[in-house]
């Protein structure tokens, strides 16, 4: 426990220590807001709904950039040979620099409480689906870090981490949409299963679905099993 | 206590002999035990699979045959509990170059499982140790190599391991910096088992009770330095400088060429100092040491000798012959290869 809480502090500290986290937290914090004041229009109905579709579109792009590092740069420096050496378990490693990720993701959600404050000033919103969408939101993060953690795993290139992730996020999100009117209703109802930010719009309504949480949870543990594999594979090598 | 028996690492596919998976053979058949508050120095080329081994032993690759024990735990059935006793430095020193000093140390400690008052503690005691105070509180990355050198050290240091093992630890430092780390592993060593691996071979003579020589993945030589030394059948040459008349330079040439046990004798430098002359007398292997018999015969012919001096086997030579025997050896291996192949 000491070792994974040593793990999950530095890492996540090691984001704050370097321009690239506050990069990340500063575009997230602008971009967010633009699209939160263009849906703040008169009329309008006071709900976060559309926004959170927008904010999932950031994550994508914001959740890798999160995770590249948090393998790839270890593997760069050496300094992976040092925390494999330790008594504390490659596993322990994997999930605690997961946790890092998924607090870091959190803290970059912080700011856009004020947004939620904005809206209660200036209307009556309804404060259940804002705190569904949030929870939906984080799932989703969270399911992008742990696959962002096992491509970082898998090389020691930070871009390469990038792109991998990317390419596997664009590959569960955008294909199933893109690919599904041409395929029979049966598989494309599949494909739609599978679709992570799908599952998320549910959240963002205001339903909770315990099948959703499961997926989202399950999925997560799952890629970082296979990270955790892929680490203890370099010892094979 | 480390114990290596018969430890082989074999990189894509079975490459031990016999197995013909075509794989690299990094490390074959190693076998040594190194006693409790024992300091070991490993000595080899680059490529010689000292780097293989350390990794070995301290968990971060499994041998592919043999086993390993440190401080009775097995590395791979109770690889946890093994790496609990190691402080192990890595090749190049890795740090987190954003974080500053204590904070890194004390990272180290809570990841040896360390509570948060033995962890300062052991911060503490290493930034005592490896002379860290002045620089505690600077971020790693502004550290200077020496410094960065400290810091990976104290890094090993703070769970007060029984085990250290460093892999290079002066590679890419100033002489200045390298005398101080030399101290500092001397140090160190006093109540610690320590593998120290390296290619400097003046600071393994100088720090280390035991030396393991590996070429080509083998255990080629292992013992005292001093031990290792004196195994070195060889002519050691003489150096004897003496005061010289005119034409009294050839005398003294026969006389000690005509010694017994001598094999030759060459004039030193270009000659143009009339009055001292430098000779380099070569014995031969068996009887090396001729320091007396040319002292006797210079006294006799009246000779002014202010210098007689043999020189002194080192480490260096012994290392080179192990090094030269076993390319001699790698060489006849290849003859004899392509010689089956062709027939």
């Amino acid at each position: 426990m000491r070792a994974l809480c040593a793990i999950a502090w530095r890492e996540y500290a090691s984001m704050f220590r370097i321009p690239l986290g506050w990069v990340v937290v500063a575009l997230f914090v602008c971009l967010s807001s633009f699209f939160f004041t263009k849906a703040l229009t008169p009329g309008s109905p006071a709900t976060l709904r559309d926004v959170f579709l927008t904010w999932w579109f950031l994550l994508m792009f914001l959740c890798p950039a999160v995770s590249m590092r948090l393998f790839s740069e270890e593997l760069r420096s050496g300094t992976i040979e040092t925390a494999l050496t330790s008594p504390s378990g490659d596993a322990v490693l994997v999930i605690g620099k997961y946790l890092a990720a998924v607090l870091f993701l959190a803290t970059m959600l912080v700011p856009t409480l004020v947004y939620v404050a904005v809206l209660g000033a200036l209307s009556r919103p309804d404060y259940g689906p804002i705190v569904s969408g949030y929870s939906g939101l984080l799932l989703l993060g969270m399911l992008y870090l742990a696959v962002g953690t096992l491509a970082s795993a898998c090389t020691s290139s930070q871009t390469l981490a990038f792109l991998g992730t990317l390419f596997v996020l664009l590959l569960l999100d955008l294909v199933p949409g893109m690919i599904a009117p041409r395929l029979p209703e049966q598989i494309a109802k599949l494909a739609f299963e599978f679709s992570p930010s799908l599952r998320a719009a549910d959240f963002y309504r205001g339903l909770i679905d315990t099948a959703h949480i499961t997926f989202f949870l399950a999925a997560s543990v799952w890629f970082l099993m296979l990270a955790t594999v892929v680490l203890q594979s370099r010892r094979w090598r | 206590m480390i114990q290596v028996q018969r430890v082989s690492k074999w990189f894509g596919g079975q490459g031990s002999p016999g197995g013909g998976g075509g794989g690299i053979v990094a490390v074959d058949d190693v076998s040594f035990t190194i006693p409790a508050g024992q300091c070991v120095g490993v000595l080899g080329p680059n490529g010689a699979g000292k780097t293989t081994t350390i990794r070995m032993i301290t968990g971060y690759l499994p041998p592919s045959a043999g086993a390993i024990r440190v401080n009775n735990l097995d590395t791979i059935n109770d690889s946890i509990g093994a790496r609990r006793t190691i402080g192990y430095l890595p090749e190049s020193t890795p740090l987190y170059p954003e974080m500053r000093v204590r904070d890194y140390l004390f990272f180290r400690a809570r990841l040896y499982g360390l509570a948060r008052r033995e962890a300062k503690a052991g911060v503490g005691a290493a930034i005592e140790r490896c002379w860290l105070k002045d620089v505690a509180h600077r971020r790693v990355g502004q550290l200077s190599k020496g410094y960065k050198q400290r810091v990976g050290l104290a890094g090993t240091l703070v769970h007060s391991p029984p085990v250290l093992i460093l892999d290079e630890p002066t590679s890419g430092l100033d002489p200045t910096q390298i005398r101080e780390t030399r101290s500092l592993i001397k140090d160190l060593a006093e109540n610690r088992t320590v593998l120290v691996s390296s290619h400097i071979l003046p600071e393994i003579e100088a720090t280390c009770d035991r030396v393991l020589i590996i070429a080509r993945g083998r255990l080629r030589a292992d013992g005292a330095p001093s031990a290792l030394v004196r195994q070195v059948q060889h002519a050691f040459a003489h150096t004897v400088e003496v005061q010289t008349s005119p034409g009294g330079r050839e005398k003294i040439h026969r006389a000690l060429a005509g010694l017994p046990g001598v094999v030759g004798v060459q004039l030193s430098g270009d000659g143009s100092n009339e009055q001292w002359s430098r000779f380099v007398v070569t014995p031969t292997p068996e009887a090396s040491d001729v320091r007396e018999p040319i002292g006797i015969t210079l006294a006799g012919m009246g000779v002014v000798c202010r210098e007689l001096r043999r020189a002194e086997p080192t480490l260096e030579q012994v290392f080179m012959r192990v090094i030269e025997s076993d390319e001699r050896r790698a060489a006849a291996e290849a003859r004899a290869a392509g010689g089956s192949a062709a027939a």
